[in-house]
């Protein structure tokens, strides 16, 4: 499962789409090198460990992952911020597949059963651990681009203007 | 006719009144009439066409419901009106409780059930299940439950919840729509499937929430996910076996739209060919939008059914220069073969999510000295229209809550005059926008009254902030292309029971909600009383004449339901959904967060105090005196 990611990273766009972060590389052997646990571990013997994201809390990570967060559609479902919508809120940690870093990864990579959908066939790795660093980032101090009242945002955001216009419009359904 | 429709009126009141002691026997008997659903434009059992107390000049053009509710409506046209009389402006304060169901579901219980031969039909929230109620026995026990298994990987493609909006009773069968994009006909009697039929794909982005209409051993259906670049289409389906008749799309050459020569569209804008592909970037339109989510009406006088369409695929008008015909558009269409008749493009090139999937309420009625046809259309957008629907001509347009899109409406060209800083594009805020995305209502159903001339709406007052966003076309993802914030419209209120006046064109009064939108259907009834929900919870009942509000109930969850009402024993009901959720409610939901505005398509913004007035958890509660 692993090997997969590994090699689309290694294989694929590796820059896709808006590439301007720099942030620490990452191997293709970063990925879990074990699948995460969703439920506990039966039996008395520890866990295995964590799976820390690369990227940790880099801050370039975390912008990047924000606009990756726009670039495919998560706000969409998930809220502008993050908030919730056709999907759960992320702003909260009480994730049902679990908030650790891995799990979170895990939750991009396979998708879920309630319309998740599964993008490790579609995003480099590297790309899901920037999300998921600006997954960790919501509700605190390093979040990028933070919801803004709408009283306080009346000018507009230049960040918008350097965003391509439409990419991939493949056509579906011609009868 | 008129004579016909006596008769069977009082045959239905006859067979209403003896049911409880021969239920079984009448079963039969009323299944031969109400089902063939070919007799439309008289009254089958439990429907009249005697409309006591009528203002002179009002003509109802399809039977209304007169003990039981067979169509998502109760009519064909949409009015939500019933002439049972029992409980009236002057003993309604005597109102009780007297059964509540729950489905266990904590998601929006939109819609509203059936009253079918003593058996009330409820269709949830996903999981989509169909409940059958025995309405003879204390206390209304489960008579059996169908369960049409949905693909739960569409609960997350869906855009505001996994609603439901009902379901419709023809043939014997129960007709409704499951989440995951298939049209079940259940057994009416047994709750067993008799047919089933794919009409979509989640693949695509594709769900179903609305209720289908059937006239004459047709069945239609459409389509919902605007949100995520989905082409809408009206699907016909053969009643008896699921066949697929034929489609009608939104978008695309005349032949797929189902435009012909017969096809006479009144203003110059809406006239040419093959506009559903001219009118858009080149191959833009087959991710294009104008589901149709909302109801279709239809008029068995003139043999034409009517419906809208929703907003345009991508959000950020930038992105998709043109008209975008045919989204947010009006469509009268010949049930049979399914040409349009005519289409009337409300509002080219949407720039704020304007779904006019709204109601269409047909109605016959003096319109400034001349008794007209008319199709009564309170918009997403805002504007009342009213519309001659022999021909799709607007005769008026009126902001029925704050308006600041456009000034209104050159009735000569049938074009909105938009104001200019009031549209997003790519990267600008436009700011103050009003009404939001959301609406001046949203699809639930406002109600006609022949008694009062009065149409009462379920309308909002909610503005909003729009900046268009470039976007990538993921097929199965959402193909927005905004940020959107909502928040409560000046005057300090945000919902309003707006009773307008359709021939003075005005409204003569309302019923202000300080705290949220009026998100409930209404329904007005022979007995001088309108009844509505609020999204706190409050079920009420209100004096059709004065709004003055005469009784309310709270109940367990908000009200984003229709209110309906039937007999049972001879006796008049009044049946409502509680159960908080939906587009706006969402807010309600634990997968919600209060911490951002623009959550939930920027309704969260508007919404996010709601969780302290309103929990999720469907219950449907039974009244009676």
């Amino acid at each position: 499962m692993r090997v997969r990611f590994a090699l689309l990273f290694t294989g694929l766009i590796a820059c896709a789409l808006g590439c301007n972060g720099s942030g620490p590389a990452v191997a293709a052997g970063a990925s879990p090198a074990v699948p995460t646990n969703v439920g506990p571990v039966p039996g008395a013997s520890a866990p295995p460990a964590e799976i820390a994201n690369p990227y940790g809390n880099d801050p370039v990570a975390t912008m990047d992952g924000r606009r990756l967060f726009l670039w495919y559609n998560c706000y969409g479902c998930h809220g502008g911020h993050a908030g919730g919508g056709m999907g759960p809120s992320l702003r909260k940690k009480d994730f049902l597949f679990g908030h650790h870093d891995d799990q979170i990864f895990d939750s991009i990579a396979e998708g879920r059963s309630e319309g998740m959908p599964a993008w490790g066939t579609k995003i480099p790795s590297d790309q899901i651990w920037q999300l998921v660093a600006y997954i960790q980032s919501l509700r605190t101090p390093q979040e990028p681009d933070p919801p803004t009242e709408p009283a306080n945002e009346q000018v507009p955001n230049p960040e918008n203007n350097n965003r391509i216009a439409i990419g991939t419009q493949s056509a579906h359904q011609e009868k | 006719m008129r004579m016909f429709g006596k008769r069977w009126s009082y045959f239905g009141r006859w067979a209403a009144a003896m049911v409880g002691g021969c239920g079984l026997l009448l079963a039969g008997a009323q299944n031969d009439n109400a089902n063939s659903g070919n007799n439309v434009s008289q009254a089958g059992p439990g429907m009249t066409t005697d409309i006591p107390g009528a203002l002179p000049g009002i003509h109802m053009v399809s039977p209304v419901p007169d003990g039981q509710w067979t169509q998502p409506a109760g009519d064909y046209a949409n009015t939500r009106y019933s002439p049972l009389n029992q409980i009236t402006n002057q003993n309604v304060q005597n109102l009780h409780v007297v059964g509540t169901m729950s489905d266990g579901i904590p998601h929006g219980q939109e819609g509203q059930p059936l009253v079918v031969n003593n058996t009330l039909y409820w269709v949830t929230p996903f999981p989509n299940k169909l409940l059958a109620y025995d309405l003879t026995k204390p206390g209304f026990p489960l008579k059996w439950a169908f369960d049409p298994h949905p693909d739960n990987r569409s609960e997350g493609i869906a855009c505001c919840d996994v609603v439901n909006r009902g379901a419709a009773y023809a043939g014997g069968k129960i007709l409704y729509n499951t989440l995951d994009d298939h049209t079940v006909a259940v057994d009416a009697t047994t709750g067993k499937l008799d047919w089933e039929t794919t009409i979509g794909s989640i693949k695509y982005g594709e769900t179903i929430t609305m209720a289908p209409l059937v006239v004459k051993g047709i069945v239609y259906t459409g389509i919902s996910g605007g949100e995520l670049g989905v082409r809408g289409r009206l699907t016909a389906l053969d009643l008896n076996t699921g066949k697929i008749l034929w489609r009608a799309w939104s978008t695309g050459s005349d032949a797929d739209v189902r435009i012909d020569a017969q096809t006479k569209n009144f203003y110059a804008a809406d006239q040419g060919k093959d506009l559903g592909i001219t009118t858009w970037n080149p191959g833009q339109w087959k991710m294009g939008g104008g589901t149709i989510w909302g109801w279709i009406s239809y008029d068995p006088e003139l043999n034409l059914i009517f419906y809208g369409t929703g907003n345009p695929g991508v959000w950020n008008p930038d992105m998709r220069p043109g008209a975008n015909k045919w989204s947010c558009a009006i469509f009268a269409r010949d049930p049979k073969t399914g040409y349009a008749k005519w289409i009337y493009q409300i509002e080219p090139h949407d720039g704020w999510d304007y779904d006019s999937i709204m109601e269409n309420i047909a109605v016959d009625m003096p319109w400034h000295g001349k008794q007209r046809k008319l199709l009564l259309h309170p918009g997403r957008t805002g504007f009342m229209y009213v519309l001659d629907r022999t021909t799709g001509q607007v005769l008026s347009d009126d902001p029925f809550v704050p308006v600041n899109w456009a000034t209104g409406y050159n009735l000569k060209t049938g074009q909105p005059e938009v104001v200019a800083d009031k549209v997003p594009h790519t990267g600008q805020y436009a700011m103050d926008i009003c009404p939001s995305s959301t609406g001046g209502k949203d699809y639930i159903p406002s109600s006609f009254d022949p008694q009062t001339g009065l149409l009462y709406i379920p309308a909002h007052n909610t503005c909003m902030d729009y900046e268009g966003m470039s976007v990538n076309y993921i097929a199965g993802t959402p193909y927005l292309g905004a940020s959107v914030r909502m928040y409560p419209g000046p005057g300090g209120y945000q919902g309003e029971l707006v009773a307008w006046d359709v021939e003075h064109q005005k409204e003569v009064w309302g019923i202000k909600d300080p705290l949220f939108p009026v998100y409930s259907g209404v329904l007005s009834t022979g007995g001088g009383v309108v009844f509505y929900g609020t999204m706190e919870g409050w079920f009420r009942a209100v004096d059709a004449r004065t709004g003055k509000i005469l009784w309310q109930f709270k109940t367990g969850s908000g009200i984003i339901g229709d209110p309906i009402t039937f007999t049972a024993n001879g006796k008049q009901y009044v049946a409502i959904f509680s159960g908080i959720g939906g587009w706006m409610g969402a807010s309600a939901l634990p997968t919600v967060t209060p911490d951002d505005p623009y959550a939930t398509l920027g309704a969260n913004g508007a919404m996010r105090n709601i969780k302290a007035y309103s929990a999720p958890g469907d219950t449907m509660y039974v009244f009676a005196l």
